[in-house]
């Protein structure tokens, strides 16, 4: 992760229900806990994933994780951190490219694995999907060509085998 | 059927027996259907808080969960503090709300407020019904996640609409809940292995707190500690859980807890904790805790308990009924070497007995509450309130036989103590039942002698009138650089008019010598009676450790008895 390594990486299996969400964010945040960033997504069956990231150490994750697993909607509780696994940001971003740079500009995207999603009067809008690290990476790449607005998604994430 | 009755019919299926409420405009649906259910008993109390502690003191009482109704808004929101008294001490309750109706939701509307999000941190789980179809089964989970693994408060928000809505019951067998399963049975290898340290150990010391009350656990716990000659402690809400009496018995831990208790705390080099949070008041400074231990063995069923205190050596998530059960064919007779402890801890308890001041012409707490306890043959049930008139109670506690004593340890809920006895004598009208309270935490719910002239519940109340806040007054003489700031109370009621006005039979006292004949006539009253101890207004606390101090620095009392 991009972090000082006291970021740690929860997946949680929890029931789709209106609210769940709310009760993860509110356990995390009154035991003590700031949530860096936090995905969620049905994934069918009633079910849902989330991403949850969380400014905590490793100890003190432990205790995070038991904390969220005594929810009662939260099915599922894994400290992915340390595991190898898969982890995808998506971010959209408007830069406002001048015309003589934008061949060279376009070129360096698509090396990065990026693509142009709209073009309006001069301002093109650019997406990637990569590794948060990589995400940082492609940002510091668009900021000199005058990069005026961008949304991350945060980190969604699981492990590369199914099994520990 | 409509969604009213659906309500009251779910209640039936769970047994329930009595219900502690207050009708307002979005619950009115569900009243208007109660006179059709005989065998549920319906306690109308004067404020919605003293509905949620009389369901508490029942619970604590019967072992059976408290049922609540409120209505909407300001009906759900005085629940709040009884709610957070139960959720702290893992007691079993069901509340039922009344919201407002589905198409206003989110508007603002007439006695609306977000129940659901004001209860979230004290609650165990909550559900907003907003489908009739929802309500039995919405029901049915409040009660087994209310009662089963570690207990706690369970809201049910029910709108009106859908109060008043048909369809038809169905009571639901399954519950589809994939995410709670509780740890009920021991791992053995780790049970196996906490017998070995329990056997290796030369100065063991059993802490126990209210896990063991809640699964039954005194059978238990006491062959436990006769088996292994194992001295036992325990926290303020688990008083009871071992007979204070015995030769065993450390009595209470904590920063206020017995001197020979602390000692031993501090000297062990094994603590076993079963069914208890280890709290900062049962450790005082985390650093300075047990200081000598080499071993940690934590009990409990709550796997989150593990390790956020004190990160213990050997974890054994289960129900405590369960996990000594599968310990106590596995633990060995004391070694010759244990006799030594035992007999430290004897040293220690003479040392540092309990002991309170006698010979200033005051009346003392402990005068009363000693001849309390002594009345109460170890069979009463004795119900405290918050502040200095709880820890003489727990202190001065001195039952043979396990039994009942009842307070609000983890959240300190002044006013707990009169609606939660009429709670307990609701569940337990077998029992003497007697309340122990300082005069301000007294007014803070005593609009509830009404209800017990109501429902003819015969409580004794002792009141130790100390005309001021007694422990704020103590921490700030002694902590806070003698600064006596708003803990006055001199302007209060006169207890015995207010005891008139509610219908109430009373006494006052102000001389030991009195003491045993207003407890004479408090007995052969019947019905509820309020004896206004006037006791020494400068009486304190002892033993107390410093705030922000190790266990090592507790102080006794500085008087000669």
């Amino acid at each position: 992760m991009t972090s000082d390594g006291r970021v740690r990486v929860l997946s949680l299996m929890v029931e789709d229900h209106p609210g769940v969400l709310e009760r993860v964010a509110s356990q995390i945040r009154r035991r003590g806990f700031n949530i860096h960033s936090l995905t969620v997504g049905p994934v069918g069956g009633g079910r849902s994933r989330m991403t949850v990231t969380v400014d905590a150490g490793h100890a003190e994750v432990d205790q995070v994780a038991k904390q969220v697993d005594k929810l009662i909607e939260v099915i599922e509780v894994e400290d992915i951190t340390d595991d190898p696994i898969v982890s995808r940001e998506l971010v959209v971003a408007r830069v406002d490219v001048p015309e003589h740079a934008r061949d060279a500009f376009l070129g360096r995207v698509s090396r990065f694995g990026g693509r142009v999603v709209d073009a309006l009067n001069g301002s093109l809008v650019v997406e990637l999907s990569a590794t948060p690290d990589q995400v940082d990476g492609f940002l510091e790449l668009l900021r000199p060509y005058g990069l005026s607005e961008l949304a991350r998604s945060g980190p969604v994430a699981m492990r590369r085998s199914s099994h520990k | 059927m409509t969604g009213a009755g659906m309500v009251l019919t779910a209640l039936e299926r769970e047994n329930v027996e009595v219900i502690f409420g207050y009708p307002g405009g979005a619950n009115l649906p569900i009243y208007q259907r109660l006179p059709e259910h005989p065998s549920l008993r319906h306690v109308l109390v004067r404020h919605e808080q003293g509905a949620a502690h009389m369901a508490d003191g029942y619970a604590r009482a019967t072992g059976k969960p408290g049922v609540v109704f409120a209505t909407s808004g300001p009906g759900a929101l005085n629940l709040v503090t009884g709610l957070a008294t139960a959720f702290m001490d893992s007691v079993p309750m069901v509340a039922i709300t009344g919201q407002v109706n589905t198409s206003v939701v989110g508007r603002d509307a007439f006695q609306e407020s977000d129940v659901i999000g004001c209860t979230l941190p004290v609650t165990k789980h909550s559900y907003l019904v907003t489908r009739v179809e929802d309500i039995a089964p919405a029901i049915r989970k409040a009660f087994h996640l209310a009662t089963t693994g570690r207990p706690g408060p369970v809201l049910v928000d029910i709108c009106k609409d859908v109060q008043q809505a048909s369809g038809v019951f169905e009571y639901p067998e399954e519950l589809a809940l994939p995410g709670y399963r509780p740890a009920l049975e021991p791992d053995l290898s780790a049970v196996a292995l906490a017998a070995r340290k329990l056997a290796e150990a030369e100065r063991p010391v059993l802490l126990v707190g209210h896990g063991v009350l809640l699964s039954c656990a005194e059978a238990e716990l006491l062959e436990l500690a006769e088996k292994t000659g194992i001295p036992v402690g325990t926290t303020l809400l688990g008083i009871g859980a071992f007979p204070t009496e015995h030769p065993l018995s450390l009595h209470m831990t904590g920063f206020m807890g017995t001197g020979w208790c602390l000692r031993a705390v501090q000297n062990a080099d094994l603590l076993m904790m079963v069914g208890m949070r280890v709290d900062d008041r049962v450790t005082a400074k985390l650093d300075e805790w047990a200081p000598r231990a080499e071993t940690f063995i934590h009990v409990d069923i709550d796997h989150s308990e593990m390790g956020k205190n004190v990160r213990p050596h050997i974890e054994v998530v289960a129900d405590a009924k369960r996990a000594l059960r599968a310990l106590l064919p596995l633990v060995e007779p004391p070694p010759r070497s244990r006799r030594a402890w035992l007999t430290q801890i004897d040293a220690w308890r003479e040392e540092h007995p309990l002991r309170y001041r006698r010979s200033n012409g005051h009346l003392q707490p402990q005068d009363v509450l000693i001849e309390m306890y002594k009345r109460c043959r170890s069979e009463a049930i004795v119900v405290a309130d918050v502040g200095q008139n709880q820890i003489w109670a727990a202190l001065w506690w001195r039952y043979t036989q396990p039994g009942l004593f009842i307070n609000s340890g983890g959240a300190g809920t002044m006013g707990f103590a009169l609606p939660a006895a009429l709670g307990v004598k609701v569940g337990r009208p077998d029992k003497a039942v007697w309340c122990v309270a300082g005069e301000g935490g007294f007014v803070m719910t005593s609009q509830e002698m009404s209800t017990a002239v109501e429902q003819n519940l015969d409580v004794k109340v002792v009141l130790l009138n100390n005309f001021s806040l007694g422990m704020v007054r103590q921490f700030q003489d002694d902590f806070y650089g003698g600064v006596r700031s708003q803990v006055d109370l001199t302007v209060m009621p006169d207890f015995l008019k207010l005891a008139e006005a509610y219908g109430w039979q009373a006494a006052r006292v102000e001389r030991a010598e009195d003491v045993s004949a207003a407890f004479d006539a408090a007995e052969h009253t019947p019905g509820p009676f309020l004896i206004d101890f006037r006791i020494d207004p400068e009486a304190n606390v002892y033993p107390i450790v410093p705030l922000g101090k190790g266990l090592d620095h507790f102080r006794e009392e500085p008087y000669d008895i």
